[in-house]
């Protein structure tokens, strides 16, 4: 639900930097949104395309990556990805917040959380 | 020598690598140190909407008064009702207003936390708005976080929100004298919550006629002082 303010911050960060770049035209902007995130990516990419009808970013190329999450487990160090029982009923991935390697829950997320403006390509005036 | 300059109508990439959500990070690790420097202790609630927030808070407080300073934080789009409800009991009650969103964020509870004395208080409630998703992208900077669920919600709660607990050290279980009547097995809530998180305390409770809420105190490591 709250795709919309999060692309509305991207377009207006991206707009504002375009400016301060005295660009005329924005050729495609790069995002890369955290898999440990609650943000759907087509949401995203729905919301910046709105978002841009109308300005210099109009018919830029949005490019979404998604990051994979990766904990560190403060207990025995395991660095890595989390596991993720994939269960068909729910058509859902269900991860399990504790440590593959020990089981226990002292983990901090490393990686996943992002929701980053990485780059953008643009003509200058 | 030669200087190579971009001609005109050229691309130019400009590198951003400007987070959004880190601002609110930010934030709330401000939050946390305020709390910390007056040894005030606070504590996130979230939970759907109607899935008694209200209600346990006001419980909690009922409870706590005579140990602890109490203040709450009643997030809400724009009514103060809950703020009210919770006054009630005997806590100071800050009712942040979000307008639209659909969360708080951590810069809403630091404006709240100007209208605080936090040296004249030990515990922090803060309601979040009545939604499971989206609060989860914002930590507000309290030490623990609680979730709320109800049997009214069904029996797939938990399953479909599974990051919500990502973060969260207790689970209460709410209104489990109507699970016979949705036909929702509070047990295998619970297992699905310890399937996605371990070492997560679950409670249940029945907010309504405070019972569970010793056990809540307890989980929440609140019954020491």
């Amino acid at each position: 639900m709250h795709e919309a303010s999060i692309a509305q911050s991207i377009v207006q960060t991206v707009l504002q930097e375009a400016d301060k770049q005295s660009a005329f035209y924005i050729e495609s902007v790069e995002i890369e949104i955290g898999e440990l995130t609650f943000l759907g990516i087509e949401q995203i990419e729905f919301w910046i395309k709105t978002g841009f009808q109308g300005t210099i970013a109009e018919k830029a190329e949005i490019v979404i990556k998604q990051v994979k999450g990766i904990i560190h487990c403060k207990a025995c160090d395991y660095q890595g990805e989390l596991n993720i029982q994939k269960d068909p009923a729910y058509h859902i991935s269900i991860p399990t917040f504790s440590c593959p390697q020990c089981q226990r829950s002292k983990i901090e997320i490393t990686q996943g959380r992002e929701a980053l403006i990485r780059r953008i390509k643009i003509l200058k005036k | 020598m030669k200087i190579v300059k971009p001609g005109k109508n050229e691309t130019f990439d400009i590198e951003l690598e400007e987070d959004l959500l880190k601002q609110n990070r930010v934030l709330a690790e401000k939050n946390r140190i305020r709390f910390d420097q007056y040894h005030v202790h606070a504590i996130d609630v979230l939970g759907s909407i109607g899935s008694g927030k209200t209600t346990i808070i006001g419980q909690v407080v009922k409870e706590l008064k005579g140990r602890y300073r109490i203040a709450a934080i009643a997030g809400d789009l724009t009514t103060t009702i809950d703020a009210a409800r919770i006054q009630d009991k005997g806590a100071i009650v800050i009712q942040a207003n979000t307008g639209k969103e659909c969360h708080l964020d951590a810069n809403l509870v630091l404006k709240a936390l100007n209208e605080l004395n936090l040296e004249d208080l030990d515990l922090v409630l803060i309601e979040n708005v009545g939604n499971l998703i989206c609060p989860g992208e914002f930590p507000l900077g309290a030490h623990q976080r609680m979730v709320v669920v109800s049997t009214t919600e069904g029996p797939y709660m938990i399953v479909k929100h599974p990051y919500i607990l990502l973060e969260s050290s207790v689970l209460v279980i709410n209104k489990i004298d109507l699970a016979q009547a949705m036909e929702v097995d509070i047990h295998q809530l619970r297992e699905d919550a310890l399937n996605i998180k371990p070492d997560l305390k679950v409670v249940f409770a029945n907010g309504r006629r405070g019972e569970g809420i010793q056990d809540l105190i307890e989980a929440l490591n609140l019954s020491g002082e």
